[in-house]
C-alpha cells in the first residue's frame, strides 16, 4: 500500500490534481462572468491579484493568515462590483470585440499599478499550512498539508457556487438573468443587480484561488502570479464549455492531472506545448466545449 | 386602471406610436387590434417599462410609469406576457413558476397549487424542462408565470398565436374567468380580432401608430366601416 | 482630346523633372547631395504627376495605390538621408511595427477577429531569419524576408484552423494562450532557437558598396548601416502597406468585412466563413512575422522573451489607438511606437517621478493600458475616426 501511494503515477495525480483544482477555479470563475454577461474577463486573473494585495499585503503587518483571507476575499467582491458597475455597464451590447479589448487594458493597467505600488518581487504569504510532502516509509507522497487546503477549499467553494445556483432563490434570478434578462425584468428581477452580483462571485472565487496560489510557499505573490494560470484556466473553461461550470471544474481538474504527468515525463516545457494541443483539438472537435449540450449556442 | 395619454415611442427614425391614448379600466378587457406592425407590441413593452417613450404619459392608478424600470413596474403588480410568450426553456416548468412567484406576497407552495389547479397539464409536467412542451402548454405557463405573481394587470401579447381554434376559445375563457374573480386590468393584444373581440368589454384600434377606433367591444363588432378598414372580415 | 491632355501631361512632366535635375545639380554642395537630392524630385514630380491625373483612382484604383507608394517612400528615404542614426534606428522599429499593426488592423476591422498572439508571430518571423541566416549565410534579404512570411502563414494556419469555427473570445483566449506558450515552445527547441537566449545573426545586414562610396570618408559606419536598414525596412513597409491596401478593396477583403458584418449573410451570398476567417487568420501572422523578421535584421539578433504577451497587448493598444481597420491608423501606431519610450521617458523627466522607481518602470503598461481602455469607450474608432469625424463635421458646416 505504501509503495502504491508513493509511487509514480499516485504522485503525479495527486499533484496533478492540486494544481487542477486551481484551473478549475479560474475556469469556474470566468464561467460565471460568461454565463451572465456573456464577456470573456481577461483581467479574472489580474483583479483578484490585486484585492489580493489589497488584503495580504496592504494589511500584512497587523492580522493573522485567516483574517487577511477575510479581508481579501471582501477585496475581491468590492473589485469585482466597482469593475462592474464602473468599467463593464458600457459594454453591453458592443460589438464583441470591444469587452475584450477594455478588460485587456484593464489587465495591464491593474498589473502595472500593482508593481508600481508594491514592486515585482514576491511576497511570501505566511500561513499555517506546511508544504513539506508527508513521508511514507521514507518516500514521498507528493500530498503536503498545504495541497490538501488547496484541494478542500477549491472543493468547498465549487459546491458552495453549486448550491447557491442550484437550490435558492437568488441562484434562480441569477441563472434567469443570464439566459433571459428581458423577460427576467419583465418578472421583477433586478437584472442589472445580477449582473453585478455575477462579476462580485466571480472576483470572489478569483481572490480565493489567488490568495490559494499565493500562499503557496514556492509561489508568493507577484502582479503577474496569475498570468500563467489564467491561460491554464481559460482552456480549461474553453475545452469544457464556457457555459458550463461543471465542465469548467472537470476539465480544470483533468488538465491539471495530465499536464502533471507531461511534466513528468516529458520534460516542463511541454506542458503548455500540450495545454494548447488540447485547446486546439478540442475546439475543432466540439467548438462549445465538451460540456455544453451541441444544440446549445453556435460559437 | 390604465391611462395612456399622447404617447409616441420610436426605434430611431420609424415612428411606431404617434400619440396613442386610451384607457384600460379594473375589470375589463381591453382588446388591442390591428395589423402587423401597428404598434400593439410597441404599446405593451412601452407600458412594462422595456422601452422608453418619446413623449406622452402612461399612469397606473395614481403611478406615473414612464421612464421606470420594468422591474419596478413589475414590482407594482403588472403582469406582462410577452410576444412569443418568453417561456425560458433551460427551466423546468416549476423553476419557470418558481421565478414569477419570486416578488408574489403568497407562500410559493400555496400559489403553485392554485396555477396546477387552474392548468393541471403544468401541475403534471413540473419537473421537465420548458423546452419539451408544446405550443398550447407554453402559453399556459406563460400565464401561469405572469399570474403565480398576483399581478392587477394583465398585459397579453397575441396569446393565440399559433393555438388551434378550440385551445384558443379555452384560452380567451379562461381570460375572462379570471379578469372577472380577480377584478384584473387586461390589456389584450390580438391578431384575431374576431376572438378577442367576444370576450373583450373595449377595444382600441390601432392603425400605423394611431389610435383610429376607441370605444365599446359591442360599438366595434357593429361598426361594419370600421371592421372592413382595419381588421379585414370580422363574422 | 484625352490623349492630347495626356501628352501635353508627359512634356510639362518632363520638363519639370529636367529643371529639378539641373538646378539641384548646380547648386548641391557636393554630387552625392546633388544626385541623393535629383533622384528624389524626379521621382517626387512623376509620382505627383500620375496621381492627379483627373479620375484616376477610379479608373486605375491600383495604379493609383500605387503611385501614392512611390510618393511616400521617396520622400520617407530621402528623410533618413539626413537623419541621426538613432532617428533612423528608431524609425526603422517603428515601421516595422507598422506592418505588424497593419496585419491585426486587417484581422479585426476587416473580420471582426482578434488575436493576442501577434507577438508570438513576429517572433516566428524573427526567429526564422535567425535560423535560417545561420545556416545559409548568403541568402539575399529578400528571400529570408520570405522564408520568415511564409514560416509566419503556416503557423496561422495551424491556429487558424480551429480559428474557423471560433467567435471573438475563443480566438482572443487561444491566441493569448500561444502568447503564453511561446517562451516554452521556443526553449523546447533549443538546439534549433536558442532558447531564451536566442540568436545572433552570422553577419550585419551591410549596404551594398556603391551607397557606402557615396558618403564622405568621415561619416560613421553606424551611420551609413542604421540609414541603410532604415531604408531596408521602409522599402519593405511600402511593400506591405500597397499589397495591403489592394486586399482591402478586393473582393476578398469585401467579402471579409461582409463577415464581420453579418456572417449568416455573407454565408447566403457564398462566401466560404471557414476559407475567408482561415486566409485574414494567416495574413495577419504573415505580417506579424514580416515585422519580427525585421526587428532581427535592424537588431543583428534575437531574443524570444521581447514576444511575450506584453509585447501582444503593446500591439492590440497601438492598432485601437490608431484606427482599427485604417491603413493610416497602422502608421500612426508605428510611429507612436517608435518614439513612445522617448515620450515616457520625457514625461518622467517632467513630472519628477523617479525613473529609475516602480512607476516609471510600469509607466508605458499603465498608459497604453489605459489608453486602450479610453479609446475603447470614448472613441472606438481611435485617432483615424476621430480626425475623420472631426473633418466630416467641419465639411458639414462650411457647406451650410
Ligand atoms: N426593435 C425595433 N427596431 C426598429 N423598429 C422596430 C423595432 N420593433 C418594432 N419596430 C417597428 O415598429 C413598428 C411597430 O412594431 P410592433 O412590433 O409594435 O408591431 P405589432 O403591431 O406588434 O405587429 P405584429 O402584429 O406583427 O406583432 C413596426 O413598423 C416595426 O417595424
Ligand atoms: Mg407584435
Amino acid at each position: 500500500m505504501d509503495a502504491f501511494l508513493t509511487s509514480r503515477i499516485i504522485s503525479d495525480i495527486l499533484a496533478g490534481l492540486t494544481n487542477g483544482v486551481i484551473y478549475g477555479l479560474v475556469a469556474l470563475s470566468l464561467v460565471l462572468v460568461w454565463r451572465s454577461t456573456r464577456i470573456l474577463n481577461f483581467a479574472q486573473g489580474a483583479m483578484p491579484m490585486f484585492a489580493a494585495y489589497v488584503g495580504m499585503v496592504v494589511f500584512a503587518h497587523e492580522l493573522g493568515y485567516w483574517p487577511l483571507v477575510g479581508i481579501s476575499i471582501l477585496a475581491g467582491f468590492t473589485v469585482g462590483g466597482v469593475t462592474e458597475r464602473v468599467l463593464v455597464r458600457h459594454l453591453y451590447g458592443k460589438p464583441e470585440i470591444n469587452p475584450i479589448v477594455v478588460m485587456v487594458g484593464f489587465l495591464i493597467v491593474l498589473e502595472g499599478v500593482a508593481a508600481a505600488i508594491w514592486s515585482t518581487t514576491p511576497r511570501g504569504i505566511p500561513n499555517p499550512f506546511s508544504p513539506i510532502d508527508w513521508q511514507l516509509g521514507g518516500k514521498p507522497v507528493s500530498l503536503s498539508p498545504f495541497s490538501v487546503y488547496e484541494i478542500v477549499t477549491g472543493l468547498v467553494v465549487m459546491t458552495l457556487i453549486a448550491v447557491l445556483f442550484r437550490f435558492t432563490k437568488l441562484g434562480l434570478q441569477l441563472r434567469a438573468s443570464a439566459l433571459a434578462p428581458e423577460v427576467s425584468r419583465l418578472l421583477g428581477v433586478r437584472v442589472g443587480r445580477m449582473l453585478t452580483l455575477g462579476w462580485i462571485l466571480s472576483t470572489g472565487v478569483g481572490t480565493i484561488c489567488t490568495v490559494l496560489v499565493a500562499s503557496n510557499f514556492f509561489t508568493g505573490l507577484t502582479p503577474q502570479v496569475m498570468d500563467g494560470i489564467f491561460a491554464f484556466g481559460f482552456i480549461a473553461a474553453a475545452v469544457g464549455g464556457l457555459d458550463s461550470p461543471v465542465g469548467a471544474i472537470v476539465a480544470g481538474v483533468s488538465i491539471g492531472i495530465i499536464l502533471q504527468f507531461v511534466g513528468d515525463y516529458v520534460n516542463s516545457n511541454a506542458i503548455i506545448l500540450t495545454a494548447l494541443i488540447i485547446l486546439i483539438v478540442s475546439l475543432m472537435v466540439r467548438p462549445n466545449g465538451l460540456f455544453t449540450k451541441s444544440s446549445a449556442r453556435r460559437v | 386602471m390604465i391611462a395612456v395619454e399622447e404617447l409616441s415611442v420610436s426605434y430611431g427614425a420609424v415612428q411606431a406610436l404617434r400619440g396613442v391614448s386610451f384607457r384600460a379600466e379594473t375589470g375589463m378587457i381591453t382588446a388591442v387590434l390591428g395589423a402587423n406592425g401597428a404598434g400593439k407590441t410597441t404599446l405593451l413593452r412601452t407600458i412594462s417599462g422595456l422601452k422608453e417613450p418619446v413623449k406622452g404619459t402612461i399612469t397606473l392608478d395614481e403611478h406615473s410609469l414612464v421612464r421606470e424600470r420594468p422591474e419596478n413596474i413589475a414590482r407594482l403588480g403588472v403582469g406582462h406576457v410577452p410576444e412569443g410568450r418568453g417561456v425560458i426553456s433551460e427551466f423546468t416548468v416549476e423553476e419557470n413558476l418558481r421565478l414569477g412567484a419570486m416578488m408574489a406576497k403568497v407562500n410559493l407552495s400555496d400559489g403553485l397549487n392554485e396555477q396546477y389547479e387552474r392548468f393541471p397539464v403544468l401541475g403534471e409536467r413540473r419537473k421537465q424542462h420548458a423546452a419539451k412542451l408544446s405550443g398550447g402548454e407554453r402559453q399556459m405557463l406563460a400565464m401561469a408565470r405572469a399570474l403565480i405573481a398576483q399581478p392587477t394587470v394583465l398585459l397579453l401579447d397575441e396569446p393565440s398565436l399559433g393555438l388551434a381554434p378550440l385551445v384558443t376559445a379555452q384560452l380567451m375563457h379562461a381570460i375572462r374567468d379570471l379578469c372577472a374573480s380577480k377584478s384584473l386590468t387586461v390589456i389584450l393584444v390580438e391578431q384575431n380580432a374576431t376572438t378577442a373581440l367576444r370576450i373583450s368589454d373595449y377595444a382600441v384600434i390601432l392603425y400605423l401608430g394611431r389610435v383610429v377606433a376607441n370605444d365599446a367591444a359591442a360599438n366595434i363588432v357593429a361598426d361594419e366601416d370600421l371592421r372592413e378598414h382595419y381588421l379585414g372580415k370580422v363574422e | 482630346m484625352q490623349w492630347i491632355l495626356a501628352r501635353r501631361r508627359v512634356a510639362v512632366t518632363a520638363g519639370l523633372v529636367v529643371v529639378a535635375v539641373v538646378v539641384t545639380a548646380l547648386t548641391a554642395s557636393s554630387v552625392r547631395d546633388g544626385v541623393a537630392l535629383g533622384v528624389a524630385l524626379a521621382v517626387a514630380i512623376t509620382g505627383v504627376a500620375t496621381l492627379t491625373i483627373a479620375g484616376l483612382r477610379e479608373a486605375h484604383p491600383v495604379l493609383a495605390r500605387a503611385a501614392l507608394t512611390v510618393v511616400v517612400l521617396d520622400a520617407s528615404l530621402f528623410a533618413t538621408y539626413f537623419f541621426s542614426s538613432i532617428t533612423n534606428f528608431n524609425l526603422a522599429i517603428g515601421a516595422a511595427m507598422s506592418i505588424v499593426l497593419l496585419g491585426l488592423s486587417f484581422l479585426t476591422g476587416a473580420s471582426g477577429q482578434i488575436s493576442l498572439g501577434n507577438s508570438a508571430f513576429m517572433g516566428v518571423g524573427a526567429l526564422a531569419v535567425a535560423i535560417w541566416a545561420n545556416h545559409h549565410a548568403s541568402t539575399p534579404i529578400v528571400v529570408t524576408l520570405l522564408i520568415a512570411v511564409v514560416s509566419g502563414a503556416l503557423v496561422g494556419l495551424l491556429l487558424g484552423l480551429p480559428a474557423t469555427r471560433l467567435r471573438g473570445p475563443y480566438l482572443a483566449g487561444m491566441t493569448l494562450a500561444f502568447a503564453v506558450a511561446f517562451t516554452a515552445i521556443v526553449n523546447s527547441f533549443s538546439s534549433w532557437t536558442g532558447g531564451d537566449a536566442g540568436l545572433q545573426l552570422p553577419t550585419a545586414v551591410t549596404p551594398p558598396n556603391w551607397l557606402s562610396s557615396l558618403f564622405n570618408a568621415q561619416t560613421s559606419l553606424l551611420t551609413v548601416n542604421t540609414m541603410w536598414l532604415a531604408d531596408i525596412t521602409i522599402v519593405v513597409t511600402g511593400v506591405a502597406f500597397f499589397f495591403m491596401a489592394n486586399l482591402f478593396a478586393s473582393r476578398t477583403g469585401r467579402a471579409m468585412r461582409l463577415i464581420r458584418d453579418n456572417d449568416v449573410a455573407a454565408e447566403l451570398v457564398g462566401v466560404s466563413l471557414p476559407r475567408t476567417r482561415v486566409i485574414a487568420f494567416m495574413v495577419s501572422s504573415a505580417y506579424a512575422a514580416l515585422g519580427g523578421a525585421l526587428w532581427t535584421l535592424i537588431n543583428n539578433s534575437v531574443s524570444p522573451p521581447t514576444y511575450s504577451l506584453a509585447l501582444s497587448i503593446t500591439i492590440l493598444s497601438l492598432v485601437v489607438i490608431g484606427g482599427i481597420g485604417t491603413i493610416p491608423g497602422a502608421l500612426i501606431g508605428g510611429l507612436i511606437y517608435a518614439y513612445s519610450t522617448n515620450v515616457i521617458s520625457w514625461f518622467t523627466a517632467h513630472t519628477g517621478i523617479n525613473p529609475q522607481g516602480n512607476l516609471a518602470s510600469q509607466l508605458p503598461g499603465i498608459i497604453f493600458g489605459g489608453l486602450l481602455i479610453l479609446t475603447m469607450l470614448f472613441a472606438p474608432m481611435g485617432i483615424v475616426g476621430a480626425v475623420r469625424r472631426l473633418w466630416a463635421k467641419r465639411r458639414v458646416r462650411s457647406a451650410t
